[in-house]
């Protein structure tokens, strides 16, 4: 059977066609084009498809898209507007946090996500939220970097 | 269960989502061995890409308001819906100060965006030896309650998981929820584990522990080492008996380590599990115990 | 676009009797399934073995026997369930040295029809891909001199490279006889080459494209899908055609890392003096050794490591089993040589009598004066070892001992490994580089230098910047890698992309600035010799007044009247080694590498006695890479090889099981280093001895960082209890059986003193 699903994908509304079988991951990827998502298991272990599902995230290779009609979604795409990197994104660069890239999209999202829940986390608090990803390269030590040199900006915007 | 899958794609099924229990246990009675349930998707997703399971029907339970429970009722206890995801119950004050074992259980299970969307009930439904979350239920005593269209049962966790991917449950059932019995606040509980990186242990250990009230219990229950949760109930013997109790948690350990039935498998040898059988029992009973 | 699928072998060794595939035909979307037989092709790179779907036979569990082509990827996998398949089966051989016997089964019966690169030595009639036999001295005599003699057997389990993005192929075979292809993989040019000459397509028909790679790590060099899905392509009536491997594949049906024996027979004097070295080393490659006839190779002329050993005997055999395909991972041979050695150091330390460092102190090599065990004199700027050794001891305190852990049962310990490497490569692999100026002065840089997380691209922009005095922005490499559009380099690959290419691109940038002072010295009427190139502006040295912007010169300069000089400004540049050789078939003697790159690792862990846990506290690198070109560069390398090496070391191997099968294909039970499990610290310091022929005096750096890791590691265990490790992973269960077996004194004392300990407590009950 062929569903009509509407998705608020980074803050636009998507109305796509999916059939029963098919998964989040790849509705994203292969019809709506959102490639910052990637893959690398599809199976809920590597965490590089993980996408912010009404403000909480998932492994979105383990969700059916028909599942979530109606949902929130946000993506790495979602979080800089009009091309301008965001504080993260730009600490990531400025502290070497990625090598090949490829798992650096999921990074930054769920060390975004991170950041609002928790504007000054400790090396233990990063690494709890963040071991369900993957990066080959060996980037964590940078990764832990960039996040704690950006939480400022997350301080800030509480306040 | 963990051969990893050479597919990126899902069989075909219909997925369907009632909005009553009522319409699910229909929609079982009709479909029976061709249905599954889906709440989290955590197990019954990858199982299908890897065509351990292809049901024609999928049945997503998230909507249902009852599942959605989860309550604790002085004297009564926990109750802990189907649809319960790990991080709720992590984020749960009362799990987290009494139900110690399940709470510690909660927290060191697979990863923290996993732990968004995997339930509980699934953990338990999927039955997978090397998890965390039935040990600590099966200490507790926690009972599943299942449903179908003309019955309601209770069966102890215990009883519920028969083996690997083998539980107590009819085509036409569902399970609705578990039952956590209260806590008398003298008792202490638990839970370590040894894994080596991955979410899988290779020993896991919950303990249940009321040594000071009118009626002592002692609960030692492994995970990881055969093909369900096991309780040491030779230690457990021990423990219970008068004496010393620096050296009856020895006796127990070892005991523990030696009663058992244990298998070796791609994670571990059934030696050094033994081996982490006695080590682990020592270290979380003095730390129950000693408060050290 | 069609979607292809492998259908794979499930058997390890077999006749294919048959195969119908009719009902796959009938899934919906299904274009065609093709075997084998389609395509007589043999493919490869070193030892040409290989290949494209299973011809009359299969060769290991996941040996891709048919693969189905359709229109959604659904039905692909759909159909690949209902190709049916009939074997009749083979005896099977598993492990190398089994393989080695007389009466093993054969599993390659043709070898003496492969095209096989010069540089090796394949035994037909045998299960050797490459038989690899290094000479120097006289071993025997060494060891009747020698007053100690250590005797230890190694071994390595197979690794997969687990580079994040799996293999994936685009290939479109046009009507016109021209192929397109879209890949991950590290190279453009052997993808063209291997084509060529298997297909027989021409090279200018051949177009490969390669976009970011979501990492190599020496998995994506060489042979890969690139033929296969071309001729599917075309079967499928030239439309374009998609294979992505799942990563259950990348474990069971792409090429890992190869299985390892080390057998050693080490003869030091006692005053420290390594004298005789023995050594036999057995790779277990697999159903195809492409590419580890290679590692075979370096692993054996890699056997001294940073060491002068006068005489030595090294025999490295490169052998096929029924398992999966092997191929290069970082470090190539490297790792393996110095798991060896660099634990002989310290078992022979510790008989002698001397500090793990004083020993190695005894026997570096000195450059300028030693030579390899391949007979190459090494040059006086190839490194400075002793520095290197020095500054690791200095930063890992080594004379400081470690403080005692609060829990009796644990250790604390300090080990420490040297190394050495260079690019494992044909003597003949040259580079090259074409930069052109635009209009505005910025530069397109046009190179096939690979791209796939190591950051040289990045240290190649530098280069060019600096030396045009541009900003970065200016400078341009184009993400995408083409055959068509970027100037040749052989392979980026084992740590030599800086320097073959830096120098290439140096010399397109010395080719450029000659165009453009030939034109500057006629319209500053100075000679060229006076000119220099300043902030975007030629300027006559000590009168900046004197000058003209770049861009009024890259394009030709017009005077103001219209007359026109000059023109359009392209410099071109090559590398091409010119010292390196292949080596002595019996010997084993020459020149392998154009660079040796020494370095140093050292850890302070903590052992658990008890469970076998290991925790790495800190890890301490030094690298003599000449010059450091990008210090962000060098950490990330530092830091990701060190954790590597601490994943490789610690949790990873695939295991089999007796039927060939790979029993734990996922991230789950093959265990990779997560952002929990990394050490407190890691420390890099950088000891600068310039290679003159080196762009700036640079040399690679990339691999080294995880060679150190495993075998340091390994000596802080062995420096603390006397317990050898000789076998990878290092992981609490091997560990524990270590410790029970060499030292049940330690470990039950150990096991007392944790349940002593745990009595201590105040108990409350």
């Amino acid at each position: 059977m062929v569903h009509k699903i509407t998705l608020t994908v980074n803050g636009y509304k998507r109305t796509v066609e999916v059939k029963d079988n098919e998964l989040l991951l790849d509705v994203l990827r292969d019809k709506l084009k959102i490639k910052g998502l990637k893959a690398a298991c599809w199976r809920g272990e590597c965490g590089l498809c993980t996408v912010l599902l009404n403000g909480k995230l998932v492994k979105s290779c383990l969700v059916l898209a028909v599942e979530v009609d109606g949902s929130e979604i946000v993506t790495v795409e979602g979080l800089s507007r009009d091309g301008e990197l965001t504080e993260l994104q730009k600490a990531f660069i400025e502290h070497g946090a990625l090598q090949c890239g490829f798992c650096t999209p999921a990074f930054v999202l769920a060390s975004h996500q991170l950041l609002l829940e928790n504007p000054n986390p400790t090396d233990e608090e990063i690494k709890e939220k963040l071991s369900g990803i993957l990066c080959r390269c060996g980037t964590y030590y940078e990764i832990i970097e960039a996040i704690k040199s950006a939480s400022n900006f997350y301080r800030k915007k509480q306040r | 269960m963990s051969f990893g899958s050479p597919y990126f794609t899902l069989p075909d099924f219909t997925y369907h989502k009632p909005r009553t229990l009522r319409d699910a246990l229909e929609l079982l009675e009709k479909y029976g061995d061709d249905a599954k349930i889906l709440a989290g998707g955590v197990g019954l997703i990858a199982f299908m890409k890897e065509r351990l399971v292809s049901p024609s029907h999928v049945i997503d339970v998230k909507e249902i308001p009852e599942l959605k429970r989860l309550e604790y009722r002085k004297g009564e206890g926990l109750i802990i819906g189907a649809t319960i995801t790990f991080s709720e119950l992590e984020s749960h004050q009362v799990v987290r100060e009494k139900y110690r074992a399940l709470y510690q259980a909660v927290k060191l299970a697979s990863d923290s965006i996993i732990r968004n969307r995997a339930t509980l009930v699934g953990n338990v439904c999927e039955a997978i030896p090397w998890v965390d979350g039935p040990p600590p239920l099966i200490a507790y005593g926690a009972e599943v309650e299942i449903r179908s269209l003309d019955r309601v049962r209770r069966v102890p966790v215990a009883d519920f998981i028969k083996g690997p991917v083998e539980i107590d449950l009819e085509p036409r059932e569902i399970v609705t929820s578990i039952h956590v019995p209260e806590v008398p606040d003298e008792a202490k509980s638990g839970f370590v584990k040894f894994n080596i990186g991955s979410e899988f242990a290779l020993v896991n250990l919950a303990a249940y522990l009321s040594l000071n009230g009118k009626k002592k219990d002692v609960r030692l229950v492994y995970g990881a080492i055969s093909p369900k949760p096991v309780r040491a109930l030779e230690a457990e013997k021990i423990l219970l008996a008068e004496g010393d109790m620096r050296t009856l948690i020895t006796s127990a350990a070892l005991k523990a380590s030696e009663e058992l039935e244990v298998i070796s498998d791609v994670l571990a040898s059934e030696d050094f599990r033994r081996h982490l059988i006695k080590v682990l029992t020592v270290k979380l009973l003095t730390e129950l115990i000693g408060g050290g | 676009m069609l979607y292809a699928k492998l259908v794979t072998s499930t058997v390890p060794h077999a006749k294919i009797k048959r195969i119908d595939f009719s009902k796959a035909l009938q899934i919906p979307g299904v274009v065609k399934v093709v075997t084998g037989k389609d395509f007589p092709y043999r493919v490869g790179m070193y030892a040409g073995d290989r290949d494209l779907l299973a011809i009359d036979k299969v060769r290991w569990v996941g040996h891709p026997v048919a693969a189905v082509i359709a229109e959604s990827l659904e039905s692909a996998e759909k159909a690949v369930d209902l190709v049916d398949i009939e074997y009749e089966e083979l005896p099977a051989v598993f492990d190398p040295l089994e393989a080695l016997k007389h009466d093993a089964p054969l599993i390659h019966e043709k070898m003496e029809e492969y095209r096989h690169s010069p540089a090796f030595k394949p035994i037909p009639g045998t299960n050797i891909a490459n038989k690899f036999t290094l000479v120097k001295g006289d071993v025997e005599r060494g060891f009747r001199e020698a007053d100690v003699i250590i005797e230890e057997q190694f071994y390595i389990p197979h690794v997969s490279h687990c580079y994040m993005e799996v293999q994936n192929v685009v290939a479109h075979y046009h009507l016109d006889g021209t192929v397109e292809i879209w890949t991950s993989w590290q190279n453009v040019a052997p993808i063209r080459q291997i084509m060529a000459l298997s297909l027989g397509i021409p090279h200018n028909k051949i177009i490969v494209r390669i976009p970011y790679v979501g990492g190599g790590f020496g998995g994506k060099a060489g042979l890969g899908w690139e033929a296969l899905v071309a001729v599917l392509s075309k079967e499928a009536g030239f439309r374009p055609v998609k294979l992505v491997l799942s990563r259950r594949e990348q474990f069971t049906v792409a090429a890992v890392r190869e299985g390892f024996y080390g057998f050693a027979k080490a003869g030091f004097k006692k005053d420290g003096k390594f004298i005789a070295y023995d050594v036999k080393f057995i790779l277990d490659a697999g159903a195809y050794a492409d590419y580890t006839v290679n590692v075979g190779r370096a692993v054996g002329y890699s056997a001294d490591g940073s060491y002068d050993i006068p005489n030595i005997r090294v025999e490295s055999l490169t052998v096929y089993t029924n398992k999966i395909p092997t191929t290069a991972l970082r470090g190539f041979g490297y790792p393996e040589s110095h798991w060896v050695l660099e634990q002989i150091m310290d078992r022979a330390a510790e008989k002698i009598g001397l500090d793990p460092a004083e020993i190695r102190r005894i026997n570096l090599v000195k450059p300028g004066i030693s030579e390899t065990c391949t007979g190459e004199r090494l040059r006086e700027d190839a490194g400075n070892p002793e520095k290197v050794l020095q500054t690791l001891l200095e930063e890992i305190e080594w004379n400081v001992p470690p403080e005692k852990p609060g829990e009796p049962w644990k250790i604390r310990s300090k080990g420490l490994a040297l190394f050495v490497k260079g690019p494992a490569q044909p003597p003949n692999a040259a580079a090259s580089a074409i930069l052109k100026f635009n209009e505005d002065a910025s530069v397109d840089l046009l190179i096939a230098t690979g791209n796939f997380g190591q950051g040289t691209i990045t240290g190649l922009i530098q280069i060019v910047a600096e030396e045009f005095g541009l900003p970065l922005e200016k400078i341009r490499v184009d993400y995408i890698r083409d055959t068509h559009k970027s100037a040749y380099t052989w392979q980026t690959v084992g740590s030599r992309g800086l320097f073959t290419d830096g120098i290439a691109i140096l010399r397109a940038i010395e080719d450029a600035k000659k165009q453009i002072f030939r034109v500057a010295s006629e319209v500053l009427r100075c000679p060229e010799d006076h000119l220099e190139l300043v902030n975007g502006e030629v300027r006559v040295k000590g009168k900046p007044w004197e000058k003209i912007p770049l861009q009024d010169i890259v394009m030709g300069y017009t005077y103001p009247n219209g007359n026109s000089i000059g023109g359009p400004v392209i410099g071109r540049g090559v590398f091409m080694s010119t010292h390196t050789t292949y080596l002595d078939p019996e010997t084993g003697q020459g020149n392998p590498t154009i660079f040796h790159t020494f370095g140093g690792a050292a850890v302070d862990v903590e052992i658990d006695l008890l469970t076998g846990e290991i925790k790495v506290l800190k890890i301490v690198q030094v690298l003599d890479l000449g010059r450091v070109i990008n210090p962000l560069l060098v950490k990330q390398q530092v830091n990701g090889g060190s954790l590597m090496g601490l994943s490789i070391g610690s949790y990873e191997q695939i295991k089999f099981d007796e039927r060939g099968w790979v029993v734990n294909p996922n991230f789950t039970n093959y265990y990779l280093i997560r952002i929990k499990d990394i050490p407190k610290e890691v420390v890099w310091k950088a000891v600068e001895t310039a290679q003159s022929d080196g762009p700036y005096g640079a040399r690679g750096v990339g691999e080294l960082t995880m060679i150190g890791i495993a075998p340091a590691i390994a000596n802080a265990i062995y420096r603390a209890t006397k317990v050898k490790i000789n076998q990878l992973p290092m992981n609490p269960e091997n560990l524990w059986k270590a410790f029970k077996e060499q030292r049940p004194d330690l470990f039950d004392e150990a096991l007392k003193m944790f349940i002593e300990s745990k009595k201590l407590v105040e108990v409350r009950a």
